[in-house]
């Protein structure tokens, strides 16, 4: 972790001042702003649309904080992180359905979240099944293991098998009133949005203090360097498999938040595009960031929301339409189009940007 | 440390017995036997080529012998890891200095205390408790003991990858302290430094090799005579994968099979890379 600047003259006189959170009184006060903001600001001014814009946000940072946990932290590149967004969603799904809940824990709300927490330890205990092959293999040849993820699992385990209980079809559709968190069942963008809110911050906090530990310091070792990390008394493969499960558990999580805000889950939702579009979310935030996951994923909600946004004003005219039809198409192209020129002019991601930015102030006015 | 006999002063702490490595059929050590006593500071030396590193590798598994046995303190750990031989104790640095470039050096030596920390995923996660206190010891150890001992207080926050080789590799000796090893591998801690830096560097190493807070087992590879004559108390000569010779200093020095291993190079104390 970088340290934070301190205004002149001042020093930490403890451990303890120079390990915290938030340093000075001015980062306090701008992380309650941000909180503000967030829990205040947006649920009262924005409209169903501006919060269903903000859901996905989260969703994709719930997604990418797996992907970012692999790649940018342990150096496991994977290609098939939808996978195991899909187990979350379909084990969280299946268990509303299928499990026969006391009707006390139903009337408490618990059945959705305890399924959450079910998803997400089994999401992680998958992804470190299709971890195993880091013990032998990296770079080129682990991508192609986790691509592997991506096809076994949504292609052909989902497909095939897991849509077809219950004789449903090929989607499953949550009865209303099934999505309930305690006292609250989730059934508006608002409360989509809170949950998500809460979510992602607990999941942010959790990934930063991983990564100021033990734990976290083994994984970042193990990609900087993995010889060095075994010298170091690391249990390299075993750190990696522990990389693989948290992804995973994360990734569950996040597919299992995400089933609280559609119609119908099918196959078609964890595509493996979308498994290349969170790797290309932390590739234009940063790799290695958190911050860059965050900031990637607003990037890349927003730019395509734009898009979309541009086309539907020329939505008379022929040519609009056609393009509007074929929005999937030019959404995939304009993301391709993204990562090309972030890799060309900015490789660091906007994180970096961000913390040019940032050092820029703090060191006025003699930032040069 | 891990569990383990407690091992006491002149005792064999580490010992080579007849180890061979081929890479695919030509022999880098070909039968050797080594036998390093706790306290010592036992040096390995030999012409470029000779061996030196695979000979630290086979000692700390990097490398497996095809054939002989590596104990340490009286057992056999040729089937250990790495980083089970870390948790025996064993610790090193690297001829090519392997730092974590992108780390600052305080996370360098943090790591280096890895085996000591104990927060799992779950304390580490929420930083509570357990996790938020060791992690204030740990500074605090760092700090005491190896910040101050190595005299880079002024660079612990920069990253070491920015920092000039000569502190890069003081860093790596602080890492590989942070272990609290009983043995302590060095592959050519000089290598590459200047005059002024030497010096510190060798009398880390004798701190570390003397002081009572430390008093560490070194196995130390190194191509500067003048140094390794002084500060050893026995060195071995490598020379084709063969030992030719193992002794005190003075042995070594008047030693015939060295003196021509070395010939060319007139006179020994003039070996300096
Ligand atoms: N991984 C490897 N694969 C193949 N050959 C190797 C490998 N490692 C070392 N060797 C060979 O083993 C021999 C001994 O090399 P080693 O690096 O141990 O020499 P050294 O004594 O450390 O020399 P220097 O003083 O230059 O560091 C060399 O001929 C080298 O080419
Ligand atoms: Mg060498």
């Amino acid at each position: 972790m970088s340290t934070t600047w301190l205004p002149c003259g001042k020093y930490h006189e403890t451990y303890t001042q120079d390990h915290a959170w938030w340093q000075t009184t001015f980062i306090r006060g701008k992380m309650i702003a941000l909180f503000a903001v967030l829990f205040v600001g947006i649920p009262l001014l924005a409209d169903d649309y501006g919060l269903s814009i903000c859901n996905n946000v989260g969703y994709t940072v719930l997604g990418a904080l797996g992907v970012q946990l692999l790649i940018g932290y342990c150096g496991q590149i994977t290609l098939g992180h939808a996978a195991f967004l899909a187990v979350g969603a379909y084990t969280s799904t299946l268990m509303i359905l299928e499990f026969p809940w006391p009707q006390a824990l139903l009337d408490w709300g618990l059945a959705y979240p305890i399924s959450i927490l079910v998803a997400a330890v089994v999401a992680g205990i998958w992804s470190v099944f299709f971890g195993l092959p880091s013990a032998k293999v990296k770079g080129f040849y682990l991508i192609l293991t986790t691509m592997a993820a991506q096809f076994i699992t949504v292609d052909f385990i989902i497909t095939q098998y897991v849509s077809q209980i219950g004789g449903r079809g090929q989607a499953f559709s949550l009865p209303v009133g099934t999505i309930k968190v305690g006292p609250w069942v989730i059934d508006s963008d608002l409360k989509v949005y809170f949950m998500m809110l809460v979510l992602s911050i607990f999941l942010i906090a959790v990934m930063v203090n991983l990564l100021r530990s033990r734990v976290g310091r083994a994984w970042v070792a193990i990609r900087d360097n993995d010889i060095s990390a075994s010298v170091m008394g690391i249990n390299v493969f075993g750190y990696k498999l522990l990389a693989f499960f948290v992804a995973g558990f994360i990734g569950g999580i996040a597919g299992a938040f995400w089933i609280s805000n559609l119609a119908a889950i099918s196959p078609e939702h964890f595509p493996w595009s979308w498994s290349l579009w969170l790797v290309g979310v932390i590739l234009i935030g940063g790799v290695g960031s958190i911050h860059g996951t965050v900031f990637g994923s607003i990037f890349m909600v927003v730019v395509i929301e734009a898009l979309q946004l541009v086309i539907m004003q020329f939505v008379d005219t022929s040519w609009g339409s056609r393009l509007f039809m074929d929005f999937l198409f030019i959404k995939e192209a304009a993301f391709g189009l993204v990562i090309c020129a972030f890799m060309i002019f900015e490789p660091n991601g906007i994180a970096y940007r961000w913390w040019q930015a940032k050092n820029y102030f703090n060191l006025w006015p003699f930032s040069y | 440390m891990a569990a383990g006999k407690e091992i006491q002063k002149g005792d064999v702490l580490l010992e080579l017995e007849d180890v061979h490595m081929y890479f695919k059929g030509v022999a880098a050590l070909s039968g050797v036997s080594l036998k390093i006593r706790k306290g010592e500071i036992h040096s390995v030396i030999g012409p470029n080529g000779a061996g030196k590193t695979v000979m630290m590798n086979c000692i700390n598994g990097l490398y497996r012998p095809q054939q002989g046995s590596v104990s340490y303190k009286g057992e056999r750990v040729n089937h250990l890891r790495p980083y089970q031989r870390a948790k025996l104790g064993m610790a090193r640095t690297f001829q090519k200095v392997e730092v974590f470039g992108g780390l600052t050096v305080l996370d360098n030596i943090r790591l280096g205390r890895h085996l000591h920390y104990r927060a799992g995923v779950l304390s580490g996660a929420f930083y509570l408790g357990k996790a938020k206190k060791e992690e204030i010891e740990h500074r605090a150890f760092i700090e005491e003991q190896i910040i101050d001992l190595l005299e880079i207080e002024q660079i612990r926050h920069k990253p070491v990858g920015m920092l000039p080789y000569g502190l890069q590799k003081r860093v790596e000796l602080g890492r590989a302290l942070a272990l609290e090893p009983e043995l302590l591998i060095l592959d050519e801690p000089l290598a590459g430094l200047n005059l002024e830096e030497v010096e510190d560097m060798a009398r880390f190493i004798l701190d570390i090799n003397e002081e009572k807070r430390w008093r560490v087992t070194c196995l130390l590879v190194e191509h500067d005579m003048g140094v390794v004559m002084d500060l050893s108390d026995r060195i071995f000569v490598l020379n084709f994968g063969n030992m030719i010779s193992d002794g005190t200093p003075d042995e070594v020095q008047n030693n015939p099979e060295v003196i021509k291993a070395y010939l060319g190079e007139e006179d020994l104390y003039a070996t300096r890379r």
